[in-house]
């Protein structure tokens, strides 16, 4: 048990008062009874098999902050890492400000902010490796960084920037609400800290002595609905009626004067130039932008490819043209593979890629892995049975085998699409969360899979001296079809994003000023792929100047593609924390990172954006610890220590309701 | 476990596997704050935190306590003493014995060939009491120079200065405790939630239980100006029109103690007539505070039951700080208010031991408030010591502030510094690069081989620093705590204590005069010295002091404890045991902005550095909140120049230039900007640091600068990556 001092200060210690029966948003305070299975239990913390004896143990516990009081010392957040025993550049708790106002009418307001320990837990659903437990005990979110394989994906969720993602280590750590200290009674080490009177801790919707209100909401805090989290405000003293950040994040809060005078986020009114920026389209997503693309393509070209035969389109059935359907069969496999390759390569710790399966009940992301594991399994099934029949079998069955795969992969696909599509509808993320998500991904499935299946099949029948006008001009329509889905989804998105406000609409404008000739050009570009595309089909030019006429456009269609998905990950802006100056400000983290200040360590700006090399090495060293792991077990061992892992899987996935 | 894993998995939580703490008291600045570090297994310093009982933290600690056990392995430490020749040869690891007397040897010939005095020493205020009352006696009684300053010129100067006016004699007055006690507090320049955040806390917490008027004095819109109930926007370097103009308020309505006034102050006539000059209509032209404002402040203040003031820096480091201090003081003495609970001049103190070197260190005088031109103080010491009372001189001789410039002329040669870096901390450094350069030997004692000005340096010690070091510290209200010494320092670096010691054996009086080996011994030294004087220590001993958690003096002999407070009783250190009022005409000599340079520079600390950053720079999670200088500017002013958020500036003054990231924040007018002064080749490479005439501490806080433009923004990053060496 953690050691509580002969002369622990009286303000260390939770308070034991009264609680209300249910929370403000309607949940239970107690989490469980004491009579219940889940009660009782050790926390096993660092092997530790003691149980805590706070007479609070199974409350719902929160953090209370009187923002009117912070004075942005830091106290918290060095009590905190120091604790967690954290590098520089990962902190658990941050305090970054808002301020406004005019000399000497001047106002800062400091947020003091972790994890909030929410009765709704997105961190947990989405997390597909099931690393987070929301805990009967305090009702404390705990993520374990052992689990993690550092996909990021809890970052993407959280409202309130609270997982940390440690690009070094490959995995995501987070705010363990210090339970070891409230196992005895005592606050966590930040809200012991507090310096200002600011931060503190008890059993939720207690409010603290000589404080006075419990609010849920203050200016620059993302809206409670998204999680319910734990963490209750005051803030009495005025505030200017619009306050801005000192970091870059081009968002400011302004006071709803017709409304409940709440302050509501606003893209920060800068007079930007448009500009290009094209560098700053790479980013660590880069990998999901090619995913993305690439398997959308090859679902879209294997769905033609499979129903352009059945509704008549020959050419494209491997009777007439083995050869080519068989290239460009090896060749989705191939970028499929690829694709899988980059995407696994792009996890904290790829050798953990298995754990990704894990959350099927809640995360979109195991969802998409499962879907894609699905529809990528019944795809090379098809394959196979398109190039090898089974022996000794009658060849109809492999034949039937074949038709059972492609139909299956035909189903799964785009399934596969949609569970893709779902990962990026996520409130923390308004500019990600609109439909035009899926009217992309399923443009993009229809345009390059079309664009796949076209440019293969005009080159084999090309130099087979035959025509593929008037196959081309069938793709058209799809290809078309795509184009125009695409475009309405993004005119759509362009207009919603203005009307919403906020962080959203702070996105866009970003979109058309930083990225703006980027921005207007990708426009540019679908418009006149959709012109192309339906010239060139209506046309039906054929030949070499065909074949050089298609290949621009599907070279325009491709630049557009990856132009406008690389935009897609680099404009989001999460409803994210307010930063300060340096801490927690993604301009400064850029600067520190162009001008080399950022080599020294103690900058707390990490030299890289990438650790593929010291993840790799990790990879390595530790698949070799399993195997020879399991070299020692042996293989019986192995297989029923397997059995009893996945039995417990299947149970657990089962019972919980 | 509501959702999650059915099956839960053990939770891992970082620990420090700690098997013992000991008990210290921070390093940083002069709150005093107690703090145990915990030690694994192996020995090792692996935690810190506040001392429960403590009274002055209560376990509280700030961003720089929580970190400072990882000062013990933080990078740069010196680990071998260093020599060489020139300074532009590389330097020599060699042994304590080559540079001791090579130092020797160099002191003796410099003070042989130019004059006793030639040979300069300036020290700190970050190092021991016991350590500062050694290098006294090395300094005063065997080296025999009398350039012999701390560089609390560069901090306290003005407040000690202004005390010894008023009172007679150095020493705060009041304690925390006050915040209790009073009501209604005036802060002039001082921002405790950035510099002394402990404080911060126990006068918010007194605030919290007993509300009672907060008035902050600043130029620029602090943490604490947003906290407080008056916010009064001064105009730079006008304090004491401000001070003039509350004086005669009160005295013009009446609300003085006159019963106090006339028990226990003198010279009340020539004050009250120069105050009259300063009506309110006239003070509100110069300092920039409307007339009702200052009716409103001087009535507050005269008439709540008690009424306490602090200040920091913002008053003692301007041309009139010494002046301000006196300002202070005489508003507390028309009012009443010294001495009793929550009615005080309380002067809150910048290094953790700025007191010490104050009280011991003989550095303005002799040891324990002695002064040089008392001839009865000489014989004292000189007997105690077992010297000639001729071997020292009749008067004391220059603050580190006109050391530099005799340098620079020539009249000193060599200079030795303790636990100080002027690279970075002095006003202009491009001046100070010359000073350094006409120096024919320096000696750098510090714990930092890389402080920079170690690069002027022929030889380099090394030494132990904060708690691998043992002995007392003196903080802001008097309090003597105790640092143990819990671990050992690194390499062959060594303490203080241990360095003066063997120097003292190569000089001539060193042979005469005893140097105990051991910081409680020179304790003792130090409590005998200090019996039945003002700041009597005679009742305290190292273990006393650790069991109570640090002890105020005066403590005599006899005495259960120590005492929260002083002039309880009227009685001042003054001749005629009264204290001084003292009238104080203003003259504005600082370097007001101008059409060339339109701008005033105000600096100051931030809360995650201490000084130089030698120590801070190097550990990650304080470094992170300010990694780099920045400049917080007017939004306003910064469009007219076309200067942007997150870009480099050039500033250029009358001294040079710098480049500076700029932060643009309504938080200073449009006429002014504020740049932390913790890092190297940045503000004082343009400030000016005019000098007080009383205490010689220089102004830092104003002068004029102009701020332009940088087109080529890569050549500024690069410019500044450059003087980032930390």
């Amino acid at each position: 048990m953690f050691e509580v001092r002969k002369d622990e200060p009286e303000y260390a210690f939770i308070p034991n008062v009264e609680t209300p029966q249910k929370n403000q948003y309607g949940k239970e305070i107690q989490l469980v009874d004491e009579s219940d299975a889940l009660a009782g239990q050790s926390l096993n913390i660092n092997g530790d098999s003691g149980v805590g004896d706070n007479p609070n143990r199974y409350k719902q516990h929160g953090f209370h902050f009187t923002a009117d009081n912070c004075i942005g010392c830091h106290a918290c957040e060095a009590a905190c890492s120091e604790k967690n025993q954290l590098p520089a550049h990962i902190s658990f708790r941050s305090v970054g400000y808002v301020e406004g106002g005019s000399y000497p009418a001047y106002k800062r307001m400091n947020i003091s902010m972790a994890c909030n320990h929410c009765d709704d837990p997105v961190c947990l659903k989405g997390c597909p490796t099931r690393a987070y437990t929301k805990f009967a005990e305090y009702g404390a979110v705990l993520q374990d960084p052992e689990i993690c394989f550092g996909c990021g994906y809890c970052t993407w969720v959280c409202p309130y920037n609270a997982p940390q993602l440690d690009p070094v280590q490959g995995q995501v750590s987070k705010c363990n609400m210090c339970v070891d200290r409230l196992e005895v009674g005592l606050k966590p080490a930040c809200a012991s800290a507090c310096l200002g009177g600011a931060l503190d801790f008890g059993l939720i919707e207690t409010t603290p002595e000589n404080r006075e209100q419990a609010k849920t909401k203050i200016p620059g805090f993302p809206s409670p609905e998204i999680t319910n989290p734990n963490i209750r405000f005051q803030q009495v003293k005025t505030l200017p009626r619009e306050m801005t950040r000192t970091d870059t994040m081009p968002l400011r809060y302004q006071r709803d004067e017709q409304g409940e005078g709440e302050y509501k986020p606003k893209a920060a009114l800068k007079d930007t130039p448009r500009e290009w920026n094209l560098p700053k389209l790479r980013s660590r997503e880069d990998p999901l932008v090619l995913f993305t693309l690439i398997s959308q393509g090859v679902v879209g070209a294997f769905a033609l490819l499979f129903l352009g035969p059945l509704l008549g389109l020959d050419l494209l059935s491997a009777d007439n043209n083995p050869v080519t359907v068989g290239v460009l069969l090896l060749l989705m496999v191939a970028l499929q593979g690829f694709a899988l390759v980059i995407s696994t390569m792009h996890l904290g710790k790829p050798h953990r890629f298995y754990r990704a399966f894990n959350n099927l009940k809640y995360s979109p992301v195991s969802r998409e892995v499962a879907s894609l594991a699905v529809f990528f399994t019944l795809f090379m099934g098809y394959v196979f049975f398109s190039f090898f029949s089974l022996p000794f079998l009658h060849p109809g069955f492999s034949e039937g085998l074949k038709y059972v795969c492609g139909v299956g992969a035909l189903v799964s696909g785009p399934v596969f699409i949609y569970a893709m599509h779902k990962i990026y509808r996520i409130q923390a993320r308004p500019f990600w969360n609109h439909w035009q998500v899926l009217t992309s991904f399923f443009g993009s499935t229809l345009t390059l899979g079309s664009l796949l299946v076209g440019l293969v099949f005009a080159v084999g029948l090309a130099a087979q001296g035959e025509s593929f006008a008037p196959l081309l001009t069938v793709l058209a329509v799809p290809m078309t079809l795509g184009l125009v889905l695409e475009s309405v989804g993004l005119l759509a998105h362009s207009r919603d994003l203005d009307k919403a406000g906020g962080e959203g609409a702070a996105a866009h404008i970003q979109q058309r000023t930083v990225f703006g000739n980027t921005y207007y050009s990708r426009n540019v570009g679908l418009a006149v792929s959709i012109t192309l595309v339906a010239l060139l089909g209506l046309v039906g030019l054929d030949g070499l100047p065909g074949l050089l006429a298609w290949t621009l456009v599907g070279a325009l269609i491709i630049a557009t593609s990856l132009v406008g998905r690389a935009l897609f990950y680099v404009l989001v802006i999460p409803t994210t924390m307010p930063g300060a100056f340096f801490w927690r400000n993604q301009g400064f983290q850029e600067h520190a990172r162009e001008s080399g200040l950022a080599e020294m360590p103690q900058v707390g700006v990490l030299p890289q954006t990438d650790y593929h090399h010291q993840q790799m090495e990790r990879a390595r060293r530790e698949v070799k610890e399993d195997i020879s792991r399991l070299k020692q077990l042996g293989v019986k061992a192995c297989l029923s220590a397997l059995r009893v892992n996945v039995q417990q899987r299947l149970q657990e996935a089962f019972s919980r309701g | 476990m509501l959702f999650g894993r059915a099956k839960k998995n053990p939770i891992k939580l970082p620990a420090h596997d700690v098997v013992e703490w000991k008990y210290t008291t921070c390093g940083y600045c002069s709150t005093g704050c107690s703090i145990e570090v915990g030690l694994n297994h192996k020995g090792e310093a692996v935690t810190g935190r506040g001392v429960g009982g403590a009274d002055v933290n209560r376990g509280k600690l700030c961003i720089k306590g929580i970190f400072e056990h990882e000062l013990f392995h933080s990078a740069g430490r010196g680990n071998k003493p260093l020599i060489r020749e020139k300074i532009f040869d590389d330097f020599r690891e060699t042994s304590w014995d080559e540079t001791l007397d090579k130092t020797a040897a160099e002191i003796k010939r410099i003070q042989a060939t130019y004059g006793r005095d030639s040979f300069a020493i300036v020290s700190t205020g970050q190092i021991l009491t016991e350590e500062f009352y050694t290098l006294g006696k090395l300094a005063r009684g065997c080296i025999g120079t009398n350039n012999y300053d701390g560089n609390t010129t560069l901090c306290m100067a003005s407040a000690v200065s202004g005390y010894k006016r008023s009172f007679g004699s150095d020493g705060p007055p009041g304690c925390y405790d006050d915040f209790n006690h009073t009501d209604c507090l005036i802060a002039w320049g001082s921002n405790l939630p950035e510099q002394h955040p402990i404080i911060y806390w126990r006068m918010r917490e007194a605030r919290e239980k007993r509300k009672f008027p907060l008035i902050v004095v600043d130029p620029r819109v602090t943490m604490l100006a947003q906290f407080a109930d008056m916010h009064l926007p001064i105009t730079p370097g006008t304090d004491v029109v401000l001070l003039n103009a509350l004086a005669h308020v009160i005295l013009a309505e009446g609300l003085e103690d006159r019963d106090y006034i006339k028990a226990n102050c003198s010279d009340f006539d020539a004050f009250s007539d120069l105050v009259k000059q300063y009506d309110p209509v006239t003070a509100s032209k110069i300092c920039g505070i409307d007339e009702d404002t200052i009716r409103n402040v001087a009535r507050l203040y005269a008439k709540a039951n008690a009424a306490m003031s602090i200040w920091t820096m913002g008053i003692n480091q301007s041309t009139h700080g010494s002046d301000g201090v006196v300002g202070i003081n005489s508003l507390n003495l028309i009012t009443g208010n010294i001495g009793k609970p929550g009615g005080t001049s309380l002067s809150i103190t910048g290094q953790c031991n700025a007191m010490g070197t104050r009280e011991w260190s003989s550095c303005s005088g002799l040891p324990g408030y002695r002064l040089l031109e008392k001839e009865q103080d000489r014989e004292e010491i000189a007997s105690f010591w077992g010297i000639d009372p001729e071997f020292f001189p009749k008067k004391r001789g220059m603050a580190q502030t006109d050391i530099f410039p005799a340098i620079e002329t020539g009249q000193i040669k060599g200079l030795w510094l303790i636990g100080t870096n002027p690279m970075t901390s002095m006003p202009n450094t491009a001046r100070i690069r010359k000073t350094l350069e006409r120096l024919e030997f320096l000696v750098v004692q510090d714990a930092y081989a890389d402080v920079e000005t170690n690069e002027y340096s022929h030889v380099y010690f090394p030494t132990g620093l904060w708690a691998e070091k043992n002995g007392v510290m003196t903080n802001t209200e008097r309090r003597v705590n105790l640092i143990s010494n819990v671990i050992d320092p690194p390499g062959e670096s060594k303490p203080d204590l241990w360095i003066f010691n063997q120097m003292a054996r190569r000089f001539e009086n060193g042979q005469k005069i005893k140097f105990p080996e051991t910081a409680s011994e020179v304790f003792d030294e130090m409590r005998e010295l200090s019996k039945g004087r003002f700041l009597d220590i005679s009742g305290m001993d190292h273990e006393k002091i650790e069991q109570q958690r640090g002890i105020q003096w005066p403590m005599t002999e006899d005495a259960e404890t120590g005492s929260p407070r002083v002039y309880s009783d009227g009685k001042f250190n003054h001749a005629d045991g009264k204290a001084k009022l003292i009238p104080l005409p203003f003259i504005d000599n600082n370097e007001i902005p101008d059409e060339d340079y339109p701008f005033w520079l105000n600096s100051g600390r931030v809360v995650e550095h201490f000084h130089t950053r030698t120590r801070t720079g190097k550990i990650g999670n304080q470094n992170k909140f300010s990694p780099t200088p920045y400049m917080e500017m007017n939004p306003d002013a910064a469009k007219e120049l076309g200067i942007e958020h997150m870009s480099y500036a050039r500033l250029a003054s009358r001294r040079g230039d710098a480049v500076v990231l700029v932060q643009l924040t309504q938080r200073v007018p449009r006429n002014m900007v504020f740049i932390p002064f913790h890092f190297h080749e940045c503000v004082n490479r343009v400030s000016l640091g005019l000098l007080d005439p009383h205490s010689r501490q220089p102004a830092f806080k104003q002068c004029a600068i102009r701020v332009e433009a940088v087109a080529q923004q890569e050549a500024a990053a690069v410019v500044n990556r450059a003087a980032r060496t930390f």
